[in-house]
């Protein structure tokens, strides 16, 4: 990011461009422009903020995601194998008598069968989350926008991708800047 | 880089959490600052340097327990629990609270939780490491550790899963473990920001690296919002059964003392009540020597000071319930449990652990107590202390005085049992001092959420 | 939208005649209840049935009238907008502690029927009824139920009284006076509901003893007030005004309160049956033996089932908890559980492993619950259904309307 973008329409008419970067001020503005942006029809599109804006996700519809129901799998299945390792490992594997309990001894099992499965939700939280994101990816286009920096500080950014079927390099430009924005430019691949 | 932006503060917060007048740039900068700069203060090198001291009598303490064994410590028959376990227990208590602040004041939607989260869950990871340390010492043949764990083995044996002492494993590497996934969850973002602020080539490498390439996007703040709800929903259940399972290694047992139904909750409470005290122990001077009183304003203080309260009457609850039932239970060994507690070569340590438990805490009642930040800390060392005693007077108590009274005995620490407890305080500090050179103390992400400015107007939401 | 505060806040016509025929109906149900039990103590000479169905009856009804007053002084003092739309139906709660009183008298009489302390023969026979005597004898045990009722009913007396003189003159000064009262109140509680469980409860058998038997009390009367509270303010919400008040996002937060208690209770729940079955120690295993065996096992696991594992699956679902039909579904199972809990708690103690149900196991409830319905309702419409000045009035109508 610290190469400077393509700057203006010129040099990006011949280079394939990844897409048109709008900068906001406010959550406010950024909103406004993502709704406006969706209701235009424009899907290939996504926000840069630096810290979750609720309202986004209702303006882009981001609304489901699978991470609760991974979340779920990870839970079950490290619960079934935390038990099933207890019960393999007194019952069949290594029975012995422990203060008179019986072999089977569920009501103590409970408590490492809880743990495994906070791990395994917790461990399938995380590493879901990175694959839903697709990170780590330590290149990514949009950090060549200029004054992209400023998406981790205080600015709010648009970005309409150029794989959008709608996407025209002029008409977006236009739409773009007819929505409040401090500035529009290009994003270079 | 940042233009000047004249936002107007048209609703101020209601509830001070946040100083007026801060910006999303300013917050930025007065946070990250702290470790994005050429200048350390002398406070600072003076907390790490303490740090680093302690840290040696830690490394002189062990490296003569590896040698000569826990008979160094003043562990005789019968009290074969001492130290050790009195350290591991209030370790573990005083990261609860950071799994609190974090995880349980997330899913009742507290806001003021989070200008303090950051440094409570590091304060927990830490606490953690200090805890984890003692049972391993206390093995005798720590080299042998990972016994402790199932796994194939030519010995043909197998941890016995119904004793608490494995239920421990289990509960403390997993406690480790998600609380250190959260904590960094919780810093992916502020590692963008670092990145993109650092002025040198090598910081910015490094924090990249470890940002993974975050760049705010909203498809991934939605998938990011979702795992922080689904992380602190399961740290919520996970950090009470922690010391659930820590009680449970005295519960189970039928000693007298210790086999009380009402110890899952009453450990939890106290953990808190001890987490909470570290946790403003941190945050007073930290706050004053860094400037932040504007994001750890005097309302963060007073809340931590409610806590404290609520679970420090907990934990006098447990007091009265446990002298009654006592006497009511008929049991003459409980009954003589209780009493010598009260009464035997313990009860100096029993009627501090009072008096610093439950009665020098209900100051915390008036509000002027809560709002002077130096009786506040005052008050809080108070509590660690009890905390600590309280643990101290349950484990070695019980056990110096049980059911047969030829085999009584009583416990007499060592200078090195002494040793490895400041050690790892030494331990606790560095590690500490470290996280707040190198990385943001306050998450900088979630303070900006509590800006006015923030919230999207009604209109344009809808 | 803006805080709607010209609604009135009255009960509407609708909803009088809507809160008369549950009236009538209530009290149908609890008068029939009330004959039949009469009649088992009177006709069917079983004054030992009569008073154990009817002790585990009114313990449930105690927890719907105490409850709600833990409920109350925990909404002064964390404030917020969560505890708004429940105060009127809580304080209600609280006014009714004066029939509850007269409910007791019953159990006073029913000593001799329900306690082993109050015979001085078996007292001198048995080491630690002899040692718990001091503690357990008829004059102190009176004193003990006097202090309770007397401070349920200050407590009650208070919250109702400053709240009119809020609804009255503003919050300024009555605002302060409940904030005040809350936190020693609720210390209040905690140690009463203990001593109550002790009393009331533990003492029915003299060698058992647990320190968690006050906190699962605890948690009993917070789950019974809160479910029973879920589905009353379903039910008002068919009218105004409550129609124009409440939204998803009230039953959300209530919904959530009522899943953690779920999960309180199972916790503590497990703990103490844990630590004494681990434990093993003659004078505490025979309390889960006879409630584990024979045809008490099955209620047993239904309470693992349907107290813990059915409503706990249902209620981490977001979508239930808005759904305020469906969440009162849930709440009016709940209270079936709750009451499921406390028989199998009582039971027992008379009759050892053998499973026992007796045709008052169901008149008593249905009598006790109908009478207290009934005067539940005549409270409940005499004041407004929302606090007219409380601070965060504004915010709670705004809540879930943002």
């Amino acid at each position: 990011m610290s190469e400077p973008s393509a700057s203006g329409h010129a040099t990006a008419e011949s280079a394939p461009a990844y897409g048109l970067i709008a900068e906001f001020q406010t959550p406010n503005a950024l909103v406004k422009a993502a709704r406006a942006a969706r209701e235009k029809g424009y899907r290939k599109l996504d926000a840069y903020t630096p810290f979750p804006i609720e309202e986004l996700t209702d303006a882009l519809h981001l609304h489901h995601n699978r991470l609760p129901l991974l979340v779920l799998l990870g839970g079950l299945t490290g619960g079934a194998l935390g038990y099933l390792l207890q019960y393999f490992v007194t019952v069949i594997y290594y029975p012995i008598n422990v203060g008179g309990r019986p072999l089977h001894s569920w009501p103590e099992y409970f408590v490492i069968t809880f743990e495994c499965t906070i791990l395994f939700a917790g461990l399938t939280t995380v590493l879901g989350l990175l694959g839903l994101c697709g990170l780590p990816m330590p290149y990514h286009p949009v950090f060549n926008a200029k004054r992209f920096a400023l998406a981790s500080r205080d600015r709010f950014f648009l970005c309409i991708e150029s794989e959008d079927p709608l996407f025209e390099r002029q008409k977006t430009a236009q739409f773009l800047e007819s929505l409040d924005a401090k500035e529009v430019s290009e994003v270079a691949h | 880089m940042a233009e000047e932006q004249n936002v107007v503060m048209e609703r101020p917060e209601p509830h001070e959490i946040i100083a007026p007048g801060y910006t999303f740039s300013s917050i930025t900068d007065q946070i990250a600052s702290v470790v994005q700069t050429k200048r350390t203060p002398p406070f600072w090198f003076l907390g790490f340097g303490l740090g680093l001291a302690l840290l040696g009598v830690f490394a002189i303490s062990t490296t003569l327990l590896f040698i000569l064994g826990p008979g160094i410590w003043g562990l005789r028959t019968p009290v074969m629990w001492g130290f050790a376990i009195t350290n591991f227990v209030w370790w573990i208590g005083i990261g609860h609270a950071g799994t609190l602040i974090s995880a349980i004041l997330l899913l009742l939607n507290q806001k003021w939780r989070n200008s303090i989260n950051r440094f409570a869950e590091a304060m927990t990871l830490f606490a953690v490491a200090c805890a984890g340390m003692f049972p391993i010492l206390h093995l005798g043949r720590p080299w042998l550790a990972f016994w402790l764990f199932p796994y194939p083995d030519t010995m043909g044996i197998e941890p016995n899963f119904r004793s608490p002492l494995v239920w421990d494993v289990f509960a403390v590497s997993t406690y480790a473990t998600i609380s250190a996934v959260f904590w960094f969850v919780g810093l992916i973002p502020d590692l963008a920001t670092l990145r993109d602020r650092a002025g040198n080539k090598i910081a910015r490498v490094i924090y990249g690296l470890l940002a993974m390439g975050w760049r705010g996007s909203a498809k991934h703040w939605s998938v990011y919002e979702t795992a922080s709800l689904l992380l602190a929903g399961l740290a919520t259940p996970l950090v009470l059964s922690v010391h659930t399972v820590v009680s449970f290694d005295f519960t189970v047992a039928i000693v007298p003392g210790w086999h009380s139904t009402f110890f899952p909750p009453y450990f939890v409470a106290g953990a808190i009540y001890s987490g909470f005290a570290m946790v403003l122990v941190l945050a007073i001077p930290l706050r004053s020597v860094y400037g932040l009183e504007g994001l750890i304003t005097d309302k963060h203080l007073d809340n931590c000071g409610k806590v404290m309260l609520a679970t420090g009457l907990i934990v006098a609850y447990a007091y009265i319930l446990e002298a009654f039932t006592g006497w009511y239970s008929g049991n003459i060994f409980e009954a003589a449990a209780i009493h010598h507690r009260m009464t035997g070569p313990y009860m100096s340590s029993y009627w501090s652990l009072v008096a610093c438990n439950i009665i020098a805490p209900q100051l915390l009642w008036f509000k002027r107590i809560r709002n002077t930040p130096a009786l506040l800390f005052l008050s809080s060392m108070v509590v660690l202390c009890g905390m600590w005693l309280e643990r101290f007077v349950i484990i070695v108590s019980s056990l110096a005085q049980d059911f047969v009274t030829s085999s009584w005995g009583i416990f007499h620490a060592t200078r090195w049992d002494w040793g490895v407890f400041l050690g790892t305080i030494g331990l606790f500090l560095t590690l500490f001092f470290l996280f707040i050179r190198g990385l943001p103390m306050i998450s900088i992400f979630e303070v900006r959420t509590l800006l006015p400015h923030a919230k999207v107007d009604k209109e344009v939401a809808e | 939208m803006t805080a709607q505060t010209s609604v009135d806040f009255r009960v509407s016509d609708g909803l009088r005649s809507d809160l008369g025929r549950w009236r009538t109906r209530a009290l149908i149900v609890g008068v029939i209840g009330m004959l039949a039990m009469a009649a088992g103590l009177l006709v069917f000479h079983q004054p030992f049935q009569f008073y154990q169905s009817y002790l585990w009856a009114f313990l449930f009804v105690l927890g719907l009238a105490v409850g709600p007053l833990a409920w109350l002084m925990l909404q002064y003092l964390t404030g917020g907008a969560w505890g708004v739309v429940i105060r009127r139906p809580a304080e209600a709660a609280a006014r009714t502690l004066p029939l509850v009183l007269v409910l007791f008298l019953p159990i006073i009489i029913g000593i001799p029927n329900l306690y082993p302390w109050a015979h001085p023969a078996v007292v001198a026979a048995d080491r630690v009824l002899t040692h718990q005597a001091p503690y357990l004898n008829y004059r102190f045990f009176l004193l003990r139920a006097l202090v309770y009722f007397f401070g349920w009913m200050f407590l009650s007396y208070y919250f109702n009284r400053w709240s009119l003189v809020e609804d009255r003159d503003g919050p300024a000064k009555a605002h302060g006076k409940m904030s005040f009262l809350a936190g020693p109140g609720v210390i209040f509680w905690s140690l009463s509901v203990t001593f109550m469980s002790i009393d009331w409860v533990l003492s029915l058998h003299s060698q058992w003893f647990s320190t968690m038997f006050g906190l699962l009390f605890m948690v009993g009367q917070g789950l019974t007030s809160m479910a029973f509270l879920i589905a009353l303010l379903v039910a008002l919400q068919a009218r105004a005004p409550m129609s124009q008040v409440l939204t998803k996002r009230h039953f959300h937060d209530l919904g959530k309160l009522m899943f953690a208690l779920t999960m309180v209770w199972a916790y503590f729940s497990y703990s103490q049956f844990l630590i004494i079955w681990t434990g093993n120690l003659p004078e505490e295993i025979p309390w889960y033996l006879s409630r584990t065996n024979g045809g008490w096992g099955y209620i047993a696991m239904g309470l693992v089932l349907f107290h813990f594992a059915l409503p706990f699956s249902l209620l981490l679902s977001r979508d239930l908890k808005r759904n305020a039909k469906l969440l009162r579904n849930v709440a009016i199972f709940v209270l079936f559980m709750r009451m499921v809990d406390l028989f199998w708690q009582v039971t027992p103690y008379f009759y050892g492993s053998a499973f026992h149900l007796s045709w008052m196991d169901i008149a008593a409830p249905a009598g006790l619950i109908g009478i207290w319905l009934a005067y539940f309702f005549i409270q409940l419409e005499k004041r407004p259904l929302m606090p007219l000045h409380e601070p965060n009035l504004e915010e709670a109508l705004n809540h879930g309307r943002e």
